[in-house]
């Protein structure tokens, strides 16, 4: 079954729809679809005072593809607490997609905002654009990071990448702004591209590898090897790498590996080997 | 002449309650123990003022009576999708209380500066917690005092006098006679130096800014005080130690201490330029004091790292419970910014960032906070009360503030209030109108009335309850 | 005004010995009257219902300093439970520490009408009293924080029980509060240098002083100035294995200062201190000795301090305590110390069932409140928020009230826990009196609240209706339907108007601010000294101090003759 949603105007105000989610959809006919709450602003609307609802593919059994065509940058929660099926957006998503995701593949072809994958516990996440700060991150003042799943940002990510990471996978294809994996309590973050710095700070275990440039590395990181490759979920990344470990200022023992070759000027640590 | 005593002053986050005012006909006209700063606000404060509201008509700012002002400030909040209200830490709690109602009812955003201040503190405050106290804690009882990213001496002028190193305590003695004689020798340092150069006829260098080694009085047993800043400020010159950060450095230089804190070996020999032997001294004076107290200022939350620096920050003085006893504190700029964030704590749970849109209170700075509202174009229409945005926000949340409708209420003409729609002049908090107010270390104090205010401005608080049921009346109509 | 006749319910109001009696109560004017009109008055059939006095809770943090501090600390405990506006009602986050207006509508909708807030520094007086005022629908008061203010550890340590008595009837007034509060005496003080003190015998570091000195004199200069309540005391070594040594010395160092078989200490939040064994792995309960001692002692009061399997926020003036809190858990923390005076410390915590430690404390408070024979001894509380949300208080009716209930939380806890627990040795089942005793009667008598917690002519119309019929429910069978009953009034009436209907806030009212107002006869003494050594002391000036009466919403003072 595949639902599209078409923007009937260009949205000024921050709209919450946490209703635009497969799961939710599945039990209900289009009429009941149009019917769904949301808020734009202060104001309740309902989805269809919002958008344009088609149904294609009649086919109930099916799992429940949800396809946004149209920029939707200003909708927050986009397939918030979803634990099946698939939503693709055709532009940019607002905040908080795939907030506390469960299940299923959120597709965007655009750039997606900040809390991208906000404590999300599984499913997939994909952004062929780049993304906002504090991706998988918790609520304010919790320390339950994302708790598994993948997220996969082809462009850049800004600061914050994995704050308070428990588990699971986040790839970021450009490059990304500063504290990545900051606080992390395990998982693995893979960033190709440079790193702005404070990679790592504050985590307690997990895995950061940095194939590009990073401008210094934390003193309260030490060096523990060189190795030649690292895994990410399995697959093979050729370095070679420098490994650190720390954070040791919270007496942590997570791993991050930085580029030697992108990285001349990481060279004096090799007299602590 | 009537002298009116113990009046608090409505400047800075140190809240002076000690502060004596001589009124003549209804005009101070002598102000007593109060800082420049303070003396400054209590003979000035009427200078740029308008009395009257105003609302733009064509174009133009034109005097309308205040009935009219506050119809129409009602029509804009009440019709607003997405309005925000901004500002009130230069107002008492009466008056940001019923501020929260009147947000609530029109579903707004509201925020205060902190947002743009100590916001970043909070959010870290959140993660990590805080080790603090009241000031007098410390003038009893701090025998080694650090100002992190903070110049008191010009910001807060009365703090170290008050609260700190040159304060008497029941367990700590002023260290006012040591900074006396290091007065002495800095300025004959200073007159050595400028003889040599003219004996000389030319420039020798100065001596460098920060000594690696330590002083000797550090290593006393007796009350201290260490300023960590990137440049040499007031503060560093009266300092026994003058610690220099690299810009932007500061979370590094944080964590190195962290590390040493706990025993650990760090890999390098400097940390931002400073030689690790010299931050290990640092450590020790840390970990051998009675009592520590770190004051930290906005070079640490607003400079690269933000509320990281502070996470940092909090940990470190944390970490050190565990050898001594030490404390941290925000240095609050606006005399109740820490009061605005305990009144929107009890009646929201959250401290700044507050959005009522869903009828309910959600917090998430960077997604409710004002700054970020504006900049992403978000807001149609604003309330701004005793503030000023327009000269102190980036310039894109400006020219997005003053383009959608604007409300003002200021006892102040201002840049903001110059560009609004609507404009309330209200009256002076802590001058003309009583209240409450919290100091940085959260102890409340009485505002006092001093002198009447004009016929013609009424306090914020009763301006904000003349608009709030007036968007009541509107909604019923409505409805 | 309202009148109302609250028609044929079963009516428990243990003050005046009614169990449960089918009868008709009127009130007009705010009171509890003899008779009204029919024809003037609202009648509320309460057929195969409860009526009892609203509920008054004698320990509850609910407003100032360390409150706030605890809810601006946990955004992550607000966010998903939340209060929308009503026309009615302000909107408002919840959990383990509510925003004020919610807090004030919960405990109305569970039949609560008086609450205690057991912990303010007086410094931050004017703080808690803002609060409170924005605290709806039930009346409240507030206890200074006394046991470590230097002027009574100095008074109390050259022996001058009257000055010190005198001085602290100026800070009653001053801070508008209602009763001497005294946390881990002498042990707040030393945590200024980040100590603390052993026992009831250590000596406060610069004061030459020890807590047991504190407490018996705070119990005398109680005395003297007529306090309607007793000295308000959390126990020194509070949360330690071996612990309950120093709450049976605590009790027992006032023993001879009682007369008349009137209780002259309160233990509050007893479960905390009830802890036997000599580190966390051999802990036990030391309910059973607590209990005895109190079953033969008349002098003292207790409250439970009940935990309960959730995630909650810690939050005490006792700042080691929170301190040593910190570091058992990793949690986030927050200390507070106030100059000359006290300090507070926050801990978020999650009591776990599969804790041998919490799974013990869950049973040491319940042992406590079944083992202690006089239910006017010992009161209904979690130490909100400490033990566990107030909006849990309904749990713990029912485990009092029914063994099955017990039982069934027992086969969930950690085994170890369950094969110490003297749970099941206990087949005591509260009855609906008793529970009307322990969560409203007996807290009032504790408190010396003459009009509340009870029904009698004169009561303030402060009631609760609860629906569920003691005739037709077995509450040691039924024990969730007694939980539901008790979890959303039918109604709840404040002051003689209804502000709950079925759960729901159907008006609301603001409620008054009680506070203890000792005649003195020498007030010209006192401040000439205060103001002598106030700047000394503190870094506020003496007259921007004492919070003035006009700042309570409505105050309500209670003048008692001192005898200084």
């Amino acid at each position: 079954m595949l639902i599209t949603l078409r923007p009937k105007y260009s949205f000024k105000v921050p709209v919450e729809a946490e209703c635009i989610n497969p799961s939710l959809f599945a039990e209900k006919s289009t009429m009941e679809i149009a019917k769904l709450q949301v808020w734009e602003g202060n104001r309740k609307r309902t989805l269809s005072d919002l958008f344009k609802i088609t149904r294609e593919t009649p086919n109930p059994l099916e799992k429940v593809t949800i396809k946004i065509a149209g920029d939707v940058n200003k909708v927050r929660r986009i397939g918030s607490k979803m634990s099946t099926g698939e939503i693709t957006v055709n532009g940019n998503a607002g905040m908080h997609l795939g907030e506390e995701m469960k299940g299923g593949i959120i597709k965007v072809t655009g750039n997606a905002d900040s809390w991208t994958g906000s404590m999300m516990k599984d499913g997939t996440i994909e952004i062929m654009g780049d993304a906002g700060d504090y991706i998988g991150a918790p609520y304010r003042g919790s320390t339950q990071g994302m708790g598994g799943g993948i997220i996969i940002i082809h462009g850049n990510a800004g600061n914050e990448v994995g704050c308070y990471m428990k588990t699971g996978l986040i790839r970021i294809g450009g490059n990304v702004g500063q504290f990545v994996g900051v606080h992390m309590r395990n998982g693995t973050i893979q960033v190709k591209g440079n790193s702005e710095g404070r990679a790592g700070a504050q985590m307690l275990k997990g895995k950061i590898v940095i194939s590009g440039c990073i401008p210094s590395i934390l003193p309260s990181f030490t060096i523990d090897r060189i190795t030649p490759t690292v895994k990410v979920d399995g697959e093979k990344v050729e370095g070679p790498f420098y490994r650190f470990i720390g954070d040791l200022a919270e007496n942590g023992n997570g791993k991050l590996f930085v580029s030697k070759a992108k990285n001349p000027n990481l060279g004096v640590f090799e007299e602590y080997l | 002449m009537p002298v009116v005593s113990n009046v608090t002053c409505p400047v800075c986050g140190s809240f002076c309650d000690d502060i004596e005012i001589t009124v003549k006909n209804d005009v101070i006209v002598k102000v007593k123990n109060a800082c420049a700063m303070g003396e400054a606000k209590f003979l000035n404060y009427a200078s740029h003022r308008q009395t009257k509201p105003l609302i733009r008509k064509n174009g133009e700012l034109v005097e309308v009576s205040l009935k009219e002002a506050v119809q129409k400030a009602a029509e804009i909040l009440a019709s607003a999708k997405y309005p925000i209200l901004y500002g009130w830490s230069n107002t008492s709690c009466e008056a940001i209380r019923v501020g929260l109602e009147l947000a609530e009812e029109v579903g707004g955003v509201i925020d205060n500066t902190s947002t743009v201040c100590h916001g970043p503190s909070i959010l870290s405050i959140q993660d990590i917690g805080i080790s603090s106290c009241t000031l007098g804690q410390l003038r009893h009882r701090a025998d080694l005092i650090f100002y992190w990213g903070s110049n008191p001496w010009s910001a807060h002028p009365r703090h170290i006098d008050r609260y700190t190193t040159f304060a008497e305590g029941r367990f700590q003695k002023s260290a006012w006679r040591g900074y006396l004689s290091r007065l002495t020798g800095i300025l004959s340092k200073k007159r050595l130096h400028r003889a040599v150069n003219l004996g000389l006829g030319r420039q020798t260098p100065s001596p460098p800014e920060t000594e690696l080694r330590l002083p000797s009085t550090l290593l006393q047993n007796k009350r201290k005080m260490i300023v960590v800043d990137v440049r040499k400020t007031r503060s560093a010159e009266i300092a026994d130690y003058f610690l220099q950060v690299k810009p932007n450095k500061d979370y590094e230089l944080l964590q190195a201490l962290r590390m040493l804190v706990r025993d650990e070996e760090l890999d390098v020999d400097k940390v931002t330029g400073i030689p690790v032997e010299t931050l290990e001294e640092i450590v020790e004076i840390m970990i051998g004091c009675e009592l520590g107290i770190l004051f930290f200022g906005l070079g640490l939350t607003m400079s690269q790292g933000k509320h990281r620096n502070i996470d940092a920050a909090l940990s470190l003085v944390r970490d050190l419970n565990r050898r001594t006893k030490f404390l941290i504190m925000p240095m609050r700029g606006h005399f109740n910014v820490t009061g605005v964030n305990v009144v929107f704590t009890w009646q929201t749970g959250y401290p700044y960032a507050v959005d009522f849109s869903h009828g309910y209170p959600r917090y998430n700075p960077g997604e409710t906070s004002v700054v970020d509202i504006l900049c992403r174009g978000e807001s149609d229409a604003a309330l701004v009360v005793a503030s000023d945005p327009v000269a102190h926000f980036p310039n894109v949340a400006a020219q997005k503030l003053v383009e959608k409708p604007l409300v003002v209420i200021d006892p102040q003409v201002t840049p903001t209030s110059i560009m609004a729609d609507v404009v309330i002049p209200s009256a002076f908090v802590g001058i003309e109108v009583e209240g409450t107010a919290y100091r940085m270390d959260h102890v409340p104090l009485p505002l006092k009335k001093v002198v009447e205010p004009p016929t013609t401005c009424l306090s914020d608080k009763e301006v904000l309850q003349k608009i709030l049921g007036e968007v009541r009346r509107l909604r019923r109509n409505h409805n | 005004m309202t009148q109302l006749i609250i028609k044929n319910g079963f009516v428990y109001d243990p003050l005046n010995g009614i169990d449960g009696e089918k009868m008709d109560i009127f009130t007009s004017n705010g009171r509890v009257v003899e008779k009204v009109a029919e024809k003037q008055a609202k009648v509320i059939d309460a057929s195969g219902m409860i009526v009892m006095p609203g509920g008054v809770d004698i320990h509850c943090h609910i407003a100032g300093g360390e409150v706030n501090a605890g809810r601006l600390l946990r955004p992550e405990d607000h966010f998903r439970d939340v209060e929308t506006k009503t026309p009615l009602t302000r909107s408002g986050v919840g959990r383990s520490i509510p925003s004020t207006f919610t807090t004030g509508y919960r405990y109305a909708r569970m039949g609560y009408t008086t609450l205690m807030n057991p912990a303010m520094a007086a410094l931050e007086a004017r703080h808690t009293h803002e609060e409170l005022n924005d605290t709806p629908m039930v009346d409240k008061a507030t206890y200074p924080l006394l046991g470590d203010w230097w002027f009574v550890l100095e008074y109390l340590r050259d022996d001058m029980i009257e000055e010190c008595a005198a001085h602290v009837s100026w800070m009653m007034t001053a801070t508008k509060g209602y009763a001497i509060k005294i946390v881990n005496p002498g042990g707040l003080e030393a945590w200024g240098f980040g100590n603390n003190v052993r026992d009831l015998y250590d000596s406060v570091p610069h004061f030459n002083i020890t807590p047991e000195e504190i407490i018996r004199g705070l119990c005398k200069v109680n005395k003297l100035l007529n306090m309607p309540h007793t000295i308000h005391v959390h126990t020194n070594n509070l949360g330690k294995p071996g612990n309950y040594l120093t709450a049976l010395d605590t009790m027992k160092c006032v023993e001879n200062l009682a007369s008349e078989e009137r209780p002259v200490i309160h233990i509050t939040h007893c479960q905390f201190c009830a802890f036997k064994g000599s580190d966390w792995n051999t802990l036990k309960s030391g309910a059973e000795e607590i209990s005895k001692y109190v079953n033969n002692h008349s002098h003292v009061t207790l409250d439970m301090g009940q935990v309960i399997f959730t995630d909650t926020t810690t939050m005490t003036a006792d700042g080691p305590f929170q301190y040593i809190l910190y570091q058992l858990s990793g949690n986030k923390w927050v200390n507070h110390d106030v100059e000359t005076e006290t300090s507070a410390g926050i801990v978020p915590f999650r009591y776990k069932r599969k804790s041998f430690v919490h799974a013990t404390q869950w049973s040491i408070g319940l042992e406590l409140a079944l083992l202690v024979q006089d239910p006017w001894r010992i009161y209904l509380t979690t130490d909100h928020p400490n033990g566990g949300p107030f909006t849990s208080y309904p749990k713990i009716i029912s485990w009092l009230m029914s063994q099955v209930a017990r039982e069934k939380m027992l086969k969930k806890i950690n085994k170890r826990a369950r094969k110490n627990s003297l749970l099941p040795s206990i087949e005591r089942e509260y009855s609906f009196y008793e529970m009307a005793t322990i969560t409203r009667a007996g807290q009032a008598r504790a408190l010396g609240l003459e009009q509340k917690g009870h029904l009698g002519l004169g009561a303030d119309a402060d009631i609760a209706i609860y629906n569920i019929n003691p005739e037709l429910v077995d509450a040691s069978k039924k024990y969730k339907r007694v939980r539901d009953a008790f979890q959303e009034a039918a109604f709840t009436i404040k002051g003689g108007e209804i502000v709950v209907r079925d759960g729901q806030v159907v008006k609301s009212v603001s409620g008054k601010t009680f506070w203890v107002n000792p005649q003195v006869s020498s007030t010209a003494d006192i401040t000439s000294n205060m103001k002598r050594k106030f700047r000394e002391y503190w870094t506020v000036e003496f007259e921007n101090y004492p919070v003035p009466e006009s700042y309570l919403g409505t105050s309500c003072s209670i003048p008692v003759e001192a005898k200084v």
